[in-house]
Order: structure tokens, then C-alpha cells, then sequence
């Protein structure tokens, strides 16, 4: 019935495909012939249902929840219509021809004249733009949400009923969300989306809602999140204002053209550089960089599979995808100022959270904070003009950080909330856990950037091309390529420490006392029935406790996903564009050709030129006098080696309990920077006491105002009276209808007296 | 047809109606029409019986009804009835929604006495 | 001091002596404690609007004569009912003498050719308002227990601050009609008059079939001629001063633009304008109200029909039948219905 509805409403809809080439005359002329499209309108009802099946999910998860349903339903519709936007998404993608925009129109959203001229009308269709980068993220987000959704049916099991269809509505909403964000067509499609995440990530962080943590957390990631988005949105307008349009088809017509709304040259204003600045605060909110990271960690109050989805794989991402999207305008400025900037918070961003990470003992922040350090090489990656690597450490990051946080998942799940590195040990021999285990080796040596991983890959790409990228394009490009090089050998070495302390060595377990925050007697009982067999277990001192093995639901999950993060690394060699997302990259919309890039403005984007591959024809930077595309496969593989194996001397070998371990007496060595950096830097209490705590007293300052000062006058008026009468005349108020009346009638004669004085 | 003088006044009953009230001016009718209310209002103000208070504010609607006639008539239109008419719906309105509250009054207190309910004393 | 320096000083001091007098009376008359000599306050008070009639007399416009024994009598009667109405210590004596008071202004309003709103008056107010009050009055008045002589209760034989109160409705009373001592010219003759032509032209219907058959019949119109009527509204042209109406040939197809050459006006001979050709004070109301207060009237209806519903609920009685009663109710019931 939903499809027969969808497909009239399509037929009533335009829809259109064309080639690349005409796409920039797409916004000025799409309304008018959309029957010209050869997309086919069955093509464009299909892409158009990718993320109006989710939203259609959501409803109908909503609708169990009235009718109040105690199974796992929610989740298994939602799963399945997941699933089918995932086909959908791989048969859009197999369509494609491999370089033309897709331009789907569903309705006129927003449409506004006040005048003729140019910027003087806004024009937003509710209309999505597939191309090689929205088809990419579609893929694997539309992918991951299904897997994860999968894996949450299991997990959230606890909470079956009405939060579990809280649960799943939220989920289904994000995916509908980060659908529009992604495939939007223009600048305020992406807004309504960036928005929509961020409220369905507030919704699912503050999913245990009687937990303060988790409530506070949300809290922190919804005003972080503001702040950022201020400067989206400013941007979005500024980019209205310079270029008269927020569709993308004609911003990159503009930005080719090199001109403005009012025909200036764009590389001679300052929008040029003001713009991406500003759409870079909105990015660097969203994907937690520098400044705005603190919510990050936060949100791993939030259950483990809205953190594998929202805070590791797709949402956090969004803001890789704004700066991908929106690369020709950041290739504009001739200065490249806000890529630098990009660069460099990217850089930055990596090794501090890296460093935090190394100090902490939960693991599931130390993942938190890993996502935030490799969202600080996808930056790097943007930042020095390396969009294919950017994009594809996304695609392989998503994969593999995914695995790493459903397995921490699965240990949690299975140990009643506990996540504290020091009190699990030697998970690989408890009964259940391998298949977690292997996942999660898996997913840290893709972390690590264990040679010939996904994430080697990836990372290598972004490395090489930081060494590459000369030193005059990109400020210091290759002291931000050290410092990643150092960061990167970190991540290897705080991975690993997780690996070696929680799932190998001697078998020591304690329970987590929280319990995820939902039910406790069902999982206990659960982990009970499930364990029966396994009874000498308990022999370990465990005061009786059962670890919860994960079910079918978990497992098949976790070995899809790490199957997935082995395989993505083969992606490398397909295809002619530095593997399958540099195809991808290379074939959409905001390609551009990194050669060109700060000789001129006028960067030819969208060129199906070869000369992207030619890098010998152009003078680039060395590491230290060699080509970095050459070496960077061997230096960064023993970065990562070095830092493996400094976990596995001070984690693994001779460990004898969970509780500590040769690097203690390293942390004592060096205990002020352990400390700090166990503090995360103290940052939170930092912008505790420059914003949090001025705007307590501001607000307390007002409070009063208003209490004493305005509320006063208010009061006085209405009080004076009150006295008044109270003390002069308490008398009159008899309750008497006719004394009132008697009263009444004497002050009429008594005006009419003045009137008659007056008169005569 | 304009008849002058009181001595006349016999002479006016056999005059046709209409024509026979020429010598009344306007003054008349307003005078009877302000004491009239000036009685409701009065008796408003001293009589205790709830349904004799209802009454009085019917003799105010008079004079005002009359008031209004009257003035209709001095101006040529018939905008002043076509009011009292109005009057006349708002007041068989008002008495049927003030005799149903009078008769809930009398069933509470069992007396029509106005000054039994003081509740609202300040 | 000349005349009119007198007059003008005369005329509020008699309104003012009027008006002390006049609360005299009705504070005289007030229900109280002992005695209420009712008959003297209504003297005092009836003297009072003497006093002030003779005001009114000095002040009416040169050449007016008096008002006539009518207006006299209903004002009289008008005023003693509703004095006798607000001080008669028996609610049912008071709606009673609300009624001739009702019926006084109904005089009045005759007298001010509003004949239709007098008798609606008669019939609404005294007709349905009253009896409904009457009704009340029985209904709430409680039956008087052994110790008392009468029905007659506390809150009804004695009045309330009857001297505050007579003091502020006159001086109120004093204040309004002071103003009305500046005088104004009489009333002016037949009403409607100047407007009945077009109350007439409004009214077709009621012209053509008193006029056009007995014209027709009189060959003072041509069987192929018809009343004009104005392009714009429809009406009728009737000159009702001189006894004239305006023919017009019959509208035939295709030929409207001839008509107007032809036109003309007949003459209605004295015998044929019947009396009631003149539009009476029923049709000019009826016009009026329907004419330029349509919307009025809607909300008139809904007012009652609110009033209505209001006071179906505020007077529901809340009928709590024992168990026993009701069953034998059914018992009832059902003996009927096996009948």
C-alpha cells in the first residue's frame, strides 16, 4: 500500500538524471523540464525511497509503540526496511554510470522571491544530488545502520517494549536524517539533516533517561553541537548571500566560474576564505575536533550501538562529509587559509585525543577518544587537498571502529556494564567470547595500522599525501604529516593496550555493577540460564558471576563487520583513482585536481582530467628526500609495529592479574602528565571555568534582576492596590451584593456631579 | 392639527392618535424614561429578595427600551425599536438564565435573601 | 432679574425640590418595621413628578402646546407601578405591579407610534417574562410555619439602606435629567411619513395587488402596461403626495430599449388609494430589522438558544430516586406496558 502511495506521489514529482556536465544548469532549469530527465522516474522514486523507507520505519515503530508491543518486532521491521534502503542504495550505486549527478526531486520545500535579481529568491526543493561522495557515504551508512540494527536487537533486549521502540524510532529517524543530510541537494537539505542527527543523537545519547550521566551527556552534545552549528548556519547564509543560491549544482557552477551573485571575481573577496571557516566550525562541532571534541566522549553514555552507529561510523562523519562536499570552495581561496586551518585542527585534534586516550581506563572512551583522534586524520587528510584519502579512512574507519565498539559492546553487554580495562583480563578464554575476540583483534589492527589492514591503507594515504602536499600550499603540511606519523604511533600503542589487557593473559573478570543502565534481575537471570553450563567458571572468584555470552544476533554482526574491515582494504587496489573511493571521489561533483590547486582560483573541478595521477609532472614534498607515496607504506607499518609492541611489553608479557601492569610504573615515572592526561587535560573544567561557570553568574546576576527589579514593578502595581484596600478600606469588602451595587451607582453620581460642574 | 393648551386635552381624545401627540416633546419621555430607571435602580439597592432584584433591572431595560422609542421617534427611524426588540431578546434571555440561577440559589439556602451569600468578602 | 434669567434659574432648582421630594416619597414608602405608609410616599412622589412636569412645562418650545391626558396617564401609571413595584413588600404584589407598569409603557409607546414593539411588549414581557416570574416567586417562596401571620419574609417587609439608596438613584435622577430642562422641540408629526414612499416601493407586492387590477379595470392603465420599476433595486415609483405611480410598458423581448419613452405616470384617483397602501409601522420594522440588521438577528437567536440551554442545565434537578422508588417505578412501567 506505502509503495503504491509513494509511487503516485513520485509520479506527481519530477525527477531527473543528467550527465555531470549539465548539472550546473540543473538549479536554474530543473523545475521547469523535469520530464526531460532520463533518469527515469521508477530510478528516481527508488533513490528517493532510501531515506523515506527509514523515516517510513520510524513510523511505524512509533505506531507499535502505541500500540504498545512487547516483542522484538520494532527492531526486525526496522532492520529489514534498513535492509532494503541498503539494496536500494547498492542498486543506485551499480546504475551509476561512475561520473554523472543524479538529481532527484521530490517537492518544492522551500521556494522564495522578492525580487528578480539575482539573490533575490531561494530556492530548496526537498530533492536529493547522488554523486560519487553521497553514494559512498549512503552505502555504508545505510549498510552499518542495518548491520548495527541487527546487532541492537540483541543488545537492547533488556528494554523490549516501549524503550525499545524509542529506541528504534530514534535509530530509524538518524538514518532518515543522515540520509538528507547526505544526499540533500542543497545547503539547507544538509541542515535540516545536520540538525535532525543532532537531535536524534541528543534522543538516543540520553536513551537511559533516569541515569544523570547519560542525561548531562546529551545535554553537552546538543549545546556543543550549537555552537558549531552557528557556524553552519551562518555560513549557509553567507554562502546565499555571496553566490545568491544554496544548491549545490549552481555553487559549484559559481565557484567554477570563479564569480559571485554580483558577477566580482570570487578569489578576490572575503567570503572566499570567511565561508569555509565558518562551514569548518559547523564540521568541527559536529565530528568533535578541536574545541568541540569535550561532547564526544561524553556520548558514550549512550548505548553501545547508537555509539558504534552515530558517534563512530556515520554521524561524526558528517562533518568530513560538509568539508568533502563543499572542497571546491575551499580549493577557491588561492591562499588555502581555511584548509590550513583544516589541517592543522585535523593534526592537533589526533594527537591530543591520543594522548588522552593512552591515560584512560574505560574502554569504551578510549574508543571514543581514538574516533575522535582518526576524525582528526580524515581532516588532516581534507586539509592537505588528500580527499580520496579523507574519504576513504571515512569509508574504513566506519567499518572497523564499528567492530571495535560492538565488540567492547559484546564485553559489556556480557559483564553487566563493566568496562574498566583494569578489572577484565583474558577474555579470549571465557566461554563465548572468541568470536568478540577476534573482532575486536580485527578491528585493532585495522586501528593500529597493522600493515596491509583497511586502515593502513587508508591512513597511509592520508600521510603520504601530507608529506606530499608542499609545505607552500599547505602551512607546514609536512610538520602536520610528523605529527600524525607520532600520532599514529600511538593509536597503535593505546589500542593494543586495550587488546592485550582486557581479551588476552590470565582470566580475571568482575562484573560491572550498573548493568547498562536497564533491568538487572532479567540479565542476571539470563547470564545465569545462558552459563548453567559453565559453572567451574565461578571457580575463578568471581563472586558467582556469569558473563553473558553474546547471541547469534551479536556474533553474525561482528563477523559480518570484520569481514567487512579485512575486505575494505581490497577496495586499495580497484579501480584507476587510488583505489575504489578514490573512483568514487574522482567521479563526483567536488572532484578537483589537487596539481592545479593554489596556482589559480579557478581550480578545474569536475574535469575529467588524468593529470590527478601524473604527480611526477608536478614538483611536491619528500619525506626526508624520498617519495612519500613510496615510503610511507614501510614507516608508517613500523610506526604501528613499535607501537604494538611497546603495548605488548608493559600489557601483556608477565602480566599476572587485571589489575595492573608493567606500565604502571612508567604512569608513576612520569606522574604529573599520567595525571593530566588522565584528566583528559582537564579541558571540561577548563571551559567549566571560562564559560560554564561566568555564565552561572550572568545568569544568576539576571535572575535577580528580574526577581527584584521587574517582577517588582509588576508587583507593585498589582500590590499597591492590594494594600490599599487592605489597610484604607477593609471595611468595604462585605461580600454584599448591594452594598457593590450602592457603591457602583455613588461613583457614577459622583462623575456625573463633576460632568454637571464642569457643563454649567 | 397642533393642538395648544391643557384645555384642549378632552378635545385631543378624539383627535386620530398619531396627529394628538404632537404637543409631547421629547423631554417627556426621556424624564419618564430616567425615573423609571432611577426607581429600578433604587430598588435594586434596597429590596433583599433575589427575584425582586432581577425584576428591577427588567424596569431599568425599560426605560432604557423606552428611552430608545422615544428617541427613534424624535430622529424619524427605526433603528430605536428595532434595538428594543434586541432588548427584549436579551432580557427574556437574561430572565430565564437569572430566574434558573435564583431557583439553584433558593435550593442551597432555602431563602431568596441577597445578603446570604457574602462569600466573596474581601 | 428678567424672565428668562429666572426661568433658567427656576428650572433646575424645581427639578432639584422635584427630586428631594420625590425621594422623600419613596423613602416614605419603603416596606419596613411598623408602619410603611405607602400612600403617602406615592402622594409626595407623584407630586414630586408634578413639580417636574411643570418644569417641563415652562421649558417646551414656543408655540408646544401641553402633552395630552395620555402621555399624562401612562406616565402617572408607569411611574406609580414601578414605585409601587420596588417598595410593595409581596413579591407577587410587586410583578404584578411590574405588569402595569409594562402595560403603562406599552401606552406610551403607542403614544409614540410605535405600535407594533407596544403590544410585542404586552405580549413578551407581560405575557412570558412575568408569568415566568410569577412562577419563580411561587415556586421559591417559602410556606409560612405556625409562628407567623403571613408569608411574608424578613428579607421581603424590610428594605435595605432605603435612605442611602434613594439619595444616590436621585441624585442620579436629578444629574440625567438636568440636561433635559435645555428643551427641545416637539416630536414631529406622523412618523414614517416622510419615508413611507419608500417603504411602499419596497413593498411591491402589496401595491400591485391593491392598484394594478382596479387601474386596469379604471383603463387608467393599458392592459399592456405594468408598474416601473428602478433599474437598480427593483423599487416601485410612488409619489405618495401626489397620489402618482409610475407605468411602464409591459418588458417585451428584444425591445428594452423603447420602454423608456413610454413611461409615465398615472394618477390613482382618491377612491382608489386604499388606507392601507400607506406602509404601516409593522412593514417599516420588519424592514429595518431585516433590512440593516440581519446579522443581529442571528446573534439574537443564538443568545436565546444559548439562554436556553443554560438554563436547562443550571435548573436540572438533580433527581436522586431511591432504590425502592424506582423500582416500583418499573413495576409501574411495566404493568403499562403489558396494557
Amino acid at each position: 500500500m506505502t509503495g503504491a502511495i509513494l509511487d503516485t506521489a513520485f509520479a506527481a514529482a519530477f525527477a531527473l538524471a543528467e550527465p555531470a556536465a549539465d548539472a550546473a544548469h540543473g538549479a536554474a532549469t530543473h523545475a521547469g523540464d523535469h520530464g526531460a530527465g532520463h533518469g527515469g522516474m521508477s530510478g528516481g522514486a527508488l533513490m528517493a525511497l532510501i531515506p523515506l523507507l527509514p523515516l517510513f520505519a520510524a513510523a511505524l515503530v512509533g505506531l507499535l509503540a502505541c500500540f504498545n508491543e512487547k516483542s522484538k518486532l520494532p527492531a526486525y521491521a526496522s532492520v529489514g526496511i534498513l535492509g532494503v534502503s541498503f539494496l536500494l542504495t547498492l542498486i543506485t550505486y551499480l546504475g551509476w554510470d561512475g561520473h554523472s549527478v543524479i538529481r532527484v526531486g521530490l517537492w518544492d520545500w522551500i521556494s522564495l522571491s522578492w525580487g528578480d535579481g539575482v539573490g533575490e529568491s531561494l530556492t530548496a526543493n526537498f530533492a536529493f544530488y547522488f554523486d560519487g561522495l553521497s553514494l559512498l557515504w549512503m552505502l555504508f551508512v545505510t549498510g552499518l545502520a542495518t548491520l548495527i540494527g541487527l546487532y541492537a536487537s540483541e543488545y537492547m533486549s533488556h528494554d523490549v517494549g516501549l524503550g525499545y521502540c524509542r529506541f528504534f524510532g530514534a535509530f530509524n529517524l538518524f538514518v532518515f536524517s543522515m540520509s538528507c543530510l547526505v544526499m540533500g541537494d542543497n545547503l539547507l537539505m544538509l541542515f535540516l539533516g545536520w540538525e535532525g542527527v543532532g537531535l536524534c543523537s541528543y534522543l538516543l545519547i540520553g536513551y537511559y533517561y533516569k541515569k544523570k550521566a547519560a542525561v548531562d551527556a546529551g545535554m553537552k552534545a546538543f549545546v556543543v553541537n550549537r555552537i558549531g552549528d552557528l557556524g553552519l548556519l551562518i555560513g549557509t547564509l553567507l554562502t546565499f548571500t555571496t553566490f545568491g543560491s544554496v544548491e549545490y549544482a549552481s555553487l559549484f557552477e559559481s565557484i567554477n566560474a570563479n564569480t559571485t551573485a554580483t558577477g566580482a571575481p570570487l578569489d578576490a573577496t572575503w567570503q572566499v576564505w570567511a565561508i569555509p571557516l565558518l562551514l569548518m566550525a559547523g564540521a568541527f562541532g559536529k565530528s568533535a575536533q578541536l574545541f568541540f571534541y569535550v561532547w564526544l566522549p561524553d556520548a558514550m553514555e549512550g548505548p553501545t550501538p547508537v555509539s558504534a552507529l552515530i558517534h563512530a561510523a556515520t554521524m561524526v562523519t558528517a562533518g568530513v562529509y560538509l568539508v568533502a562536499r563543499m572542497m571546491p570552495l575551499y580549493v577557491a581561496d588561492s591562499h588555502l587559509i581555511a584548509l590550513t586551518v583544516v589541517t592543522w585542527g585535523g593534526a592537533i585534534t589526533a594527537f591530543w585525543a591520543a594522548t588522552i586516550a593512552m591515560a584512560q581506563y574505560d574502554i569504551k572512551r578510549i574508543m571514543g577518544y581514538s574516533t575522535i583522534s582518526q576524525l582528526g586524520y580524515m581532516f588532516a587528510g581534507l586539509g592537505v587537498l588528500a580527499t580520496t584519502g579523507g574519504v576513504f579512512h571515512v569509508f574504513t574507519h566506519a567499518f572497523f571502529k564499528a567492530t571495535l565498539f560492538l565488540s567492547c559492546g559484546a564485553v559489556m553487554h556480557g559483564f553487566a556494564g563493566q568496562l574498566d580495562l583494569r578489572k577484565l583480563s583474558g577474555l579470549w578464554k571465557v566461554p563465548g567470547f572468541q568470536i568478540v575476540t577476534i573482532a575486536m583483534l580485527i578491528g585493532c589492527l585495522n586501528l593500529a595500522g597493522f600493515p596491509l589492514t583497511a586502515g593502513y591503507f587508508s591512513k597511509d594515504m592520508i600521510l603520504a599525501e601530507a608529506f606530499t602536499t608542499p609545505d607552500s600550499q599547505i602551512g607546514a603540511s609536512s610538520w602536520a604529516g610528523w605529527l600524525m606519523l607520532l600520532t599514529a604511533g600511538l593509536t597503535a600503542y593505546y589500542t593494543f593496550r586495550v587488546f592485550f589487557r582486557v581479551f588476552v593473559g590470565p582470566v580475571e573478570y568482575h562484573a560491572g555493577d550498573e548493568d547498562h543502565g536497564g533491568d538487572h534481575e532479567v540479565d542476571a537471570e539470563a547470564a545465569a540460564a545462558i552459563d548453567e553450563s559453565h559453572e567451574d567458571d565461578a571457580a575463578h572468584g568471581h563472586h558467582g558471576f556469569h558473563p553473558h555470552a553474546p547471541g547469534w544476533a551479536m556474533n553474525l554482526v561482528l563477523v559480518v563487520l570484520a569481514g567487512a574491515s579485512i575486505l575494505a582494504a581490497g577496495l586499495y587496489f580497484v579501480g584507476d583513482h587510488h583505489g575504489w573511493a578514490g573512483g568514487m571521489v574522482h567521479g563526483s561533483a567536488t572532484y578537483f585536481d589537487p596539481a592545479h590547486v593554489g596556482d589559480h582560483a579557478a581550480a578545474v573541478i569536475g574535469e575529467a582530467g588524468e593529470s590527478a595521477d601524473d604527480h611526477a609532472a608536478h614538483a611536491h614534498g619528500t619525506i626526508l628526500g624520498m617519495d612519500p607515496h613510496k615510503v610511507m607504506y614501510y614507516i608508517s607499518g613500523v610506526v604501528g609495529f613499535v607501537g604494538i609492541g611497546i603495548a605488548f611489553v608493559l600489557h601483556f608479557a608477565g602480566r599476572t592479574e587485571a589489575a595492573t601492569s608493567k606500565a604502571d610504573a612508567l604512569a608513576r615515572a612520569i606522574e604529573p602528565v599520567h595525571r593530566w592526561a588522565e584528566g583528559k587535560w582537564f579541558v571540561d573544567e577548563f571551559y567549566n571555568f571560562i564559560i560554564v561557570t561566568p555564565l552561572k553568574v550572568i545568569s544568576h546576576l539576571f535572575h535577580w534582576f528580574d526577581k527584584l527589579v521587574i517582577d517588582g514593578i509588576v508587583e507593585l502595581f498589582g500590590g499597591a492596590p492590594k494594600v490599599g484596600s487592605d489597610t484604607l478600606a477593609p471595611a468595604s469588602q462585605t461580600g454584599v451584593l448591594h452594598d457593590y451595587a450602592l457603591r457602583m451607582i455613588a461613583g457614577v453620581a459622583v462623575v456625573l456631579v463633576v460632568v454637571a460642574l464642569v457643563l454649567y | 392639527m397642533i393642538q395648544a393648551g391643557f384645555e384642549t386635552g378632552l378635545l385631543l381624545a378624539q383627535a386620530p392618535f398619531p396627529e394628538a401627540m404632537g404637543a409631547a416633546t421629547l423631554n417627556h419621555y426621556l424624564f419618564v424614561s430616567a425615573a423609571m430607571f432611577a426607581l429600578g435602580l433604587i430598588g435594586f439597592m434596597t429590596r433583599r429578595n433575589l427575584i425582586i432584584m432581577f425584576l428591577c433591572t427588567e424596569l431599568m431595560f425599560q426605560a432604557a427600551g423606552l428611552a430608545m422609542i422615544a428617541f427613534g421617534r424624535y430622529h424619524m427611524n427605526f433603528d430605536g425599536q428595532t434595538f428594543v426588540i434586541f432588548v427584549l431578546t436579551i432580557a427574556a434571555a437574561e430572565a430565564a438564565m437569572a430566574l434558573a440561577l435564583v431557583v439553584l440559589l433558593f435550593r442551597k439556602r432555602e431563602s431568596l435573601d441577597a445578603d446570604l451569600w457574602a462569600e466573596l468578602k474581601g | 432679574m428678567d424672565a428668562a434669567t429666572l426661568e433658567s434659574t427656576i428650572h433646575p432648582l424645581l427639578l432639584y425640590v422635584a427630586c428631594a421630594v420625590g425621594a422623600l416619597g419613596v423613602i416614605i414608602a419603603m416596606p419596613r418595621k411598623g408602619v410603611s405608609p405607602a400612600l403617602i410616599g406615592g402622594v409626595l412622589a407623584a407630586a414630586a413628578a408634578g413639580m417636574v412636569i411643570m418644569g417641563l412645562l415652562l421649558t417646551r418650545p414656543e408655540g408646544a402646546g401641553m402633552p395630552n391626558l395620555f402621555f399624562h396617564a401612562f406616565a402617572i401609571l408607569a411611574l406609580g407601578g414601578g414605585l409601587r413595584m420596588i417598595t410593595h413588600p409581596k413579591p407577587v404584589y410587586a410583578a404584578l405591579y411590574f405588569i402595569l407598569t409594562i402595560i403603562a409603557s406599552s401606552g406610551l409607546y403607542l403614544l409614540l407610534s410605535a405600535e407594533f414593539m407596544a403590544f410585542a411588549l404586552i405580549i413578551i414581557y407581560a405575557g412570558a417574562i412575568l408569568i415566568t416570574y410569577l412562577f419563580v416567586i411561587m415556586l421559591a417562596t417559602q410556606s409560612p410555619d405556625e409562628t407567623q401571620d403571613e408569608a411574608l419574609s424578613v428579607y421581603d417587609s424590610t428594605a435595605r439602606e432605603p435612605i442611602a439608596a434613594t439619595t444616590a438613584g436621585f441624585v442620579l435622577l436629578a444629574l440625567l435629567t438636568t440636561m433635559l430642562f435645555r428643551g427641545t422641540g416637539g416630536l414631529p408629526i406622523r412618523p414614517g411619513l416622510d419615508s413611507s414612499d419608500a417603504i411602499l416601493a419596497s413593498l411591491p407586492g402589496k401595491v400591485e395587488d391593491a392598484l394594478l387590477r382596479d387601474l386596469r379595470e379604471a383603463e387608467l392603465l393599458d392592459e399592456s402596461e405594468g408598474f416601473a420599476r428602478m433599474g437598480d433595486t427593483g423599487k416601485l415609483v410612488i409619489d405618495t403626495e401626489a397620489r402618482t405611480i409610475l407605468a411602464a410598458p409591459l418588458v417585451i423581448e428584444g425591445a428594452a430599449d423603447e420602454i423608456v419613452e413610454t413611461n409615465r405616470y398615472v394618477e390613482v384617483p382618491e377612491e382608489m388609494w386604499p388606507e392601507e397602501l400607506e406602509g404601516t409601522n409593522v412593514e417599516a420594522l420588519g424592514l429595518n430589522l431585516l433590512g440593516e440588521h440581519p446579522m443581529t438577528i442571528e446573534i439574537a437567536g443564538i443568545v436565546l438558544l444559548m439562554a436556553m440551554l443554560g438554563a436547562t442545565v443550571l435548573a436540572r434537578k438533580q433527581v436522586d430516586l431511591e432504590e425502592e422508588a424506582k423500582a416500583r417505578q418499573q413495576r409501574r412501567l411495566a404493568v403499562e406496558g403489558r396494557r
